[in-house]
């Protein structure tokens, strides 16, 4: 019968395609990329705080154009203490990280980074295992508890829907409004500068706390402010390299 | 008279009592399940904040105990202890319920089950959960093969489809391959559903690397633990369980040196790894050992988890002694399955600012009835098939060896022509 010469070579078959997969496994992961990509456009956000007033327009424009559940808030405004008797915000969307924890640890890849620096959903390949929303240092992903049904009260007064709704069972999260910007792109329109290629929530803001544009444009408003403002990131010590700039308040003595 | 008597009368057995209440929170935890899969999980008390809570435990607390099977295995056909191999049965055959329980829990607990086929083709080799998901996907295959021979001792089986029975009773011949096979993926999935939580930068109490190290040897400790004690509690229950008390008591042993470690580690990690203030790790410490979870912390894990089965079964009075040496066992199992629940939540719990300046807050979670009720069917099936195992299957049998193994022996030794 000779089983055990059978057994021995179903035993290096079986190790040799354990290693197959072992090194396979090794070259893809070593392959795919733990950092967005950088393409021709690298889109980011400067948030102004000291114009910034917690009006809250930006959360309900976002909630009607992206139609959102209004038990979900994709851009949250969190107050966050006084500078001299002004009270100040921190509006925060997604960050957007270069090096976004969510798209790590999405067992699927549902979750991705588009060339333009985009964290993006694939809502149709998620398996709602929410290990993203554990992942996430900034509370930026919801999860759809329940399926959306029924009339979204931010419309029409805020905006028109311009994306699906979501389906029951999976996170969902600010987007940058990219189907503005692709729309817009398409047009010929520079995102930032023209509202119709604009995020709403930088549309809306009735104080202009928010700036728009291309990290790789020198020439853009996001550039400039950069350039010409002292600025953080949230929770940066975590290394995620945040697109989400913010200006702070600065108080009358130190101005 | 007597007997006609008897034959007209239904006659009930504690075994049907015991078949008819696990057919209750059966039967519930299904209705539950339904609800759960049409209603979605929006009847679970989960948040955002603390998207995963007893049903993850659950998941868990399965993979954790049922790693006796690997443990064991790897004994037997690669460490060359040889003689454990009737207790390595009773553990493939445990591990194999527990796997199933904890895809089970997976099932409920992930908002899309329909596309629960995803994990399988979408692959990204950067995430922890998919590398335990092929892992336990694969060590699950290994888990039906290796649990194949246990199922050709079911007499029904034997009589009606020998053909089938026997070749199912080959698979053993196999034995130390699929012992390599789970040892590598079982070292694998053990440790990164530790790493799993080790990784989250996001979560000062969880990141650290020793998470993978800790849940890779408790899941050892409790998933031996758990394979001895169902061995002496049937063998306290029912005449189909024959063990050799000796072996059991030698694993025992076992068990208590492993103790030494688990403590010495669980320890460490605990209280030596937070000296000086850290924001959010502290938090947690301070969650575990003072706040709401001291109980489960100090009394669940460390007392009666570790230290005093940890001395029950190296004091060998005690050890020899068959009612403490199972006590001991179960309060080991019990121990895992908290260290899991409190490190599950604690970190979800403890919730760190992503505003610089705002303070750190907490959360809470309490399982909704649905959860609980789903939850306890999932451990309900496990105890049903384990006790039609040992009824039907001779899982738990020290009398039982496996013959076929010597025989194919002999065959090979045939002289082989050229």
């Amino acid at each position: 019968m000779a089983s055990q010469n059978i057994n021995r070579r179903e035993f290096l078959k079986l190790t040799a395609v354990g290693v197959a997969v072992a090194a396979g496994t090794k070259a893809v992961s070593t392959k795919a990329s733990s950092e967005a990509p950088k393409g021709k456009h690298q889109w980011a956000m400067v948030i102004d705080q000291s114009k910034c007033t917690g009006c809250e327009y930006c959360t309900r424009a976002c909630q009607a154009h992206n139609d959102i559940n209004p038990e979900i808030e994709w851009n949250k405004v969190v107050p966050d203490g006084t500078v001299g008797d002004k009270q100040v915000f921190v509006p925060r969307p997604c960050m957007h990280c270069e090096k976004a924890p969510c798209v790590s640890v999405c067992p699927v890849k549902a979750s991705y980074y588009r060339d333009d620096g985009i964290v993006m959903m694939d809502y149709d390949r998620c398996i709602g295992c929410r290990y993203c929303q554990i992942a996430c240092p900034y509370d930026a992903r919801s999860f759809n508890w329940d399926k959306f049904t029924g009339k979204n009260p931010m419309v029409p007064e805020w905006g028109t829907p311009e994306v699906e709704r979501r389906p029951r069972g999976v996170p969902e999260k600010c987007s940058f409004c990219y189907q503005t910007i692709d729309r817009g792109l398409t047009q010929g329109l520079t995102p930032g500068v023209d509202e119709d290629a604009t995020p709403a929530c930088v549309n809306i803001c009735p104080t202009g706390a928010r700036i728009f544009g291309d990290l790789n444009d020198p020439e853009s408003n996001v550039s400039k402010a950069l350039r010409n403002n002292s600025t953080y990131r949230l929770r940066e010590s975590l290394g995620t390299s945040p697109r989400v700039y913010y200006i702070p308040v600065v108080t009358p003595k130190e101005a | 008279m007597l007997n006609t008597e008897q034959h007209r009368k239904i006659v009930i057995t504690p075994w049907m009592i015991w078949l008819a209440f696990m057919s209750i929170i059966l039967l519930s935890g299904l209705v539950a399940g339904i609800l759960v899969l049409w209603k979605g999980l929006s009847i679970t008390n989960l948040t955002d904040q603390v998207p995963w809570g007893l049903w993850i435990t659950i998941d868990l607390s399965s993979i954790a105990l049922g790693a006796g099977a690997f443990s064991l295995c790897a004994g037997v056909y690669l460490f060359g202890l040889k003689r454990y191999q009737p207790i390595a049965r009773t553990a493939t055959f445990i591990g194999l319920i527990c796997y199933t329980m904890a895809t089970l829990s997976l099932i409920l607990d992930i908002g899309r089950p329909d596309r629960f086929w995803h994990s399988l083709v979408y692959w990204n080799p950067h995430s922890l959960l998919w590398e335990v998901t092929m892992c336990v996907v694969l060590y699950l295959t290994v888990l039906v093969f290796e649990s194949m021979p246990i199922v050709a001792n079911w007499e029904w089986l034997r009589k009606h489809m020998p053909k089938i029975a026997k070749m199912m009773g080959g698979v053993h011949h196999y034995a130390p391959i699929l012992a390599i096979v789970g040892l590598g993926l079982s070292s694998l999935h053990q440790s990164s559903l530790g790493a799993t939580y080790g990784v989250i930068k996001a979560r000062p109490f969880w990141f650290k690397p020793e998470l993978s190290v800790l849940f890779m040897l408790t899941a050892i400790v409790g998933g031996i633990s758990l394979t001895l004690f169902v061995t002496m509690l049937s063998s306290r229950l029912t005449k189909k369980a024959k063990i050799n008390d000796g072996l059991v008591e030698r694993g025992a042993l076992f068990v208590g040196y492993l103790l030494i470690a688990a403590l010495y580690f669980r320890g460490w990690d605990a209280l030596a790894q937070t000296y000086v203030y850290d924001p959010g790790r502290t938090e947690g410490l301070l969650y575990l050992t003072k706040g709401p979870f001291a109980f489960n912390f100090w009394i669940v894990e460390m007392l009666f988890g570790l230290l005093v089965p940890m001395v029950l079964l190296l004091y060998k009075p005690a050890r020899t002694n068959r009612f403490w040496r199972m006590v001991a066992l179960l309060m080991v199992a019990i121990g895992v399955v908290a260290y899991r629940w409190d490190t599950n939540l604690t970190g979800q719990l403890v919730m760190m600012p992503y505003v610089p300046g705002l303070p750190i807050t907490y959360t809470s979670y309490k399982p909704s009835i649905i959860e609980i009720l789903s939850g306890a069917a999932i451990v309900a099936y496990g105890l049903t098939a384990l006790s039609i195992g040992i009824k039907y299957l001779r899982v738990v049998d020290h009398t039982l060896i496996e013959e076929a193994h010597e025989k194919v022996q002999v065959e090979s030794s045939e002289p082989v022509r050229i």
